[in-house]
């Protein structure tokens, strides 16, 4: 029998399938479909959107016979499926739900297809079909050698940093994706930040979005990676933070910071960090380009996502044992120039350089920790260890992401062109170098 | 035995299935099991009583199996442009040799479903793969429609045709 992962390309949609069935009185029925899934190498999930004859006839009799197509070779195959159950919630259903926006709005099916439920399918066989088939030039990348060339970049980075700025270099280099992102969860707010990204104008480091908008928000919230090959309105990047914010009722700050993302984004793929189970974060790739990744893509990226967890945990491990506490070591404040007003508002930590937004939350409240050791101390240098144990700053126990926050922290100065800087001085260890007086003001 | 109903089909339904529309059939085989297989061209009757849909019949094989034991099948015509969908059905279908012509017939709906589908972006070599079949392996499925439904997405998918009994 031919293996239904080794035809996952026909599932894609591109040149749409067939489904038969019979009602019991023997009567053949034969409809389009518009989503066919890949679940695992036994099952397929069928969009379930109308009662329709189809449904009628797989509730009565279980099986049905689907036909699909390789859209670039026309292999033709049929599968016979027998029906088994229903799901209209959880991490398949959504990932469906997200697929059909984007087929709706490739199709011009907007507000006609919705989706009512995903219909889980057993793959009894596949059929080749006799005929003829285009001979194909080999593939352009081998998805495994991208892959262990990129995994085997990872195992060389020391900290957080390098081992994001590997992760996009890696994809850029062995998956040809120019645009990609990394976002980590914010687990006080059940948000998620941009904390690294590539291909974008503007950064966007410090972006933020809620669980749940956008096909990253979804695919963070259901844990479970979400790929579509069309551009999808309903889960845009504009709408997403804009229907995110209304609802939790924030406005201003988050947005002053826009999350990147590219203007005419046909392509996402977005795909959950998970340490030991836990979602810690959301790796992020889109193309202006159709259909630009498939299930191998999405296999590669879900296997270095995991590495990406797991190698956070053991960095942040290694740091916590091997960091020191560093004695402060006063320095004269000889500094010349204006004083930069450091601003800050308690009720959500946030941050202003001369009536400029900065930063907020967990990586505002180390902000200030640092300049009021740095105004009324004069400490320049830092240690994450001492921070860690810093009463003034409200870290996670577990899973602190302390070091995410250090490099959105870093990175924003930075792009704000502040006159102070974050710069790594050692392993765990920073320094806080300013360029003007600092007079910090509480609000 | 003479028809005293109108046909089903109009005149624009028998134009748009006879045209470069994508063409799939359905059959029910021993068991409820169904059978599925592509068309590779259509003919409806100058009365527009009868239609004839070209299949290839070793790829059609399974299909074919299940209208010489039942007669009944069902056929989905799809424009790819539109999305306007057309399903008929019957019970009466016979499986048949080809007539004389029907291979250029077969020739023109592959010519003329290459160009409907070249603006997105499927290559002419990978469409003409898909309906290739050899002249000799061409059978044809005559069938008189009883029913036929709108499908195509919308609030009226589903719907009888005006005059489908």
């Amino acid at each position: 029998m031919v293996r239904l992962e080794s035809i996952r390309d026909c599932l894609e949609g591109v040149v749409p399938g067939n489904i038969a069935t019979c009602a019991p009185d023997g009567t053949p029925n034969v409809a389009y479909l518009s989503q066919v899934q890949f679940v695992d190498s036994e099952h397929v999930a069928l969009s379930y959107q109308f009662f329709n004859t189809t449904r009628r006839n797989i509730l009565a009799s279980p099986y049905a016979r689907v036909s699909v197509v390789d859209p670039h070779s026309a292999a033709h195959y049929r599968l016979s499926l027998q029906y088994l159950r229903t799901e209209d919630s959880g991490p398949l259903f959504e990932t469906m739900k997200v697929r059909l926006a984007g087929i709706a709005s490739h199709t011009g099916m907007s507000g006609v297809f919705r989706l009512l439920g995903s219909d889980i399918y057993r793959v009894l066989d596949i059929e080749k079909v006799p005929g003829e088939v285009v001979v194909l030039p080999p593939v352009h990348r081998n998805r495994l050698s991208s892959l262990r060339a990129c995994s085997e970049s990872l195992c060389g980075a020391a900290d957080l940093e390098g081992l994001l700025s590997r992760l996009l270099a890696g994809l850029a280099r062995h998956f040809d994706i120019e645009h990609a992102m990394v976002l980590m969860l914010d687990e006080t707010g059940g948000r998620l930040y941009t904390v690294a990204s590539r291909g974008y104008p503007n950064s966007g480091v410090g972006s933020e979005i809620a669980l749940g908008d956008g096909i990253i928000g979804v695919a963070a919230r259901e844990g479970t990676p979400i790929r579509i090959g069309h551009f999808a309105a309903e889960y845009s990047y504009g709408r997403a933070i804009r229907s995110g914010l209304e609802q939790s009722g924030v406005r201003g700050i988050e947005t002053e910071i826009p999350l990147p993302g590219l203007p005419a984004s046909c392509s996402q793929l977005a795909v959950p960090v998970m340490a030991c189970h836990t979602l810690v974060g959301m790796l992020y790739a889109e193309s202006a380009q159709e259909l630009r990744f498939g299930y191998d893509d999405e296999d590669a990226l879900v296997t270095l996502a995991g590495q990406l967890g797991a190698a956070m945990r053991v960095l942040q491990h290694s740091h916590e044992v091997g960091e020191e506490i560093v004695v402060a070591d006063p320095m004269p404040l000889l500094l010349r120039g204006q004083a930069v007003t450091v601003r800050h508002y308690a009720e959500n930590d946030s941050v202003f350089l001369d009536g400029d937004y900065l930063i907020k939350g967990v990586a505002g409240s180390i902000f200030l920790a640092l300049v009021r050791d740095y105004v009324e101390k004069g400490q320049m240098d830092f240690s994450n260890r001492e921070l860690r144990l810093d009463p003034r700053i409200r870290l996670p126990e577990i899973s602190d992401n302390l070091e995410a926050r250090l490099i959105l922290l870093a990175r924003r100065l930075v792009e704000r062109d502040a006159p102070l800087r974050i710069e790594k001085t050692g392993r765990g260890r920073f320094r806080l170098r300013v360029q003007r007086p600092l007079s910090l003001v509480q609000a | 035995m003479p028809n005293s109903f109108a046909p089903i089909l109009d005149g624009a339904h028998a134009e748009f299935i006879s045209g470069a529309v994508s063409i799939n059939a359905a059959s029910c085989r021993p068991g409820g099991f169904p059978a599925l297989a592509r068309g590779v061209g259509c003919r409806v009757a100058d009365d527009r009583r009868s239609v004839n849909v070209l299949f290839g019949a070793t790829a059609a094989a399974d299909v074919l199996d299940g209208v010489r034991r039942s007669g009944a099948i069902a056929i989905v015509f799809s424009d790819p442009g539109t999305h306007r969908t057309l399903q008929l059905k019957g019970d009466d279908a016979l499986v048949l040799r080809i007539e004389c012509g029907d291979e250029h017939l077969v020739a023109r709906y592959r010519d003329a479903f290459v160009a409907v589908l070249a603006p997105y972006g499927h290559t002419e070599e990978m469409v003409r793969a898909l309906l290739a079949c050899p002249v000799d392996d061409l059978v044809v499925v005559h069938f008189t429609p009883t029913s036929a439904f709108s499908q195509t997405p919308g609030p009226h998918a589903g719907e009888p045709l005006a005059g489908a009994r």
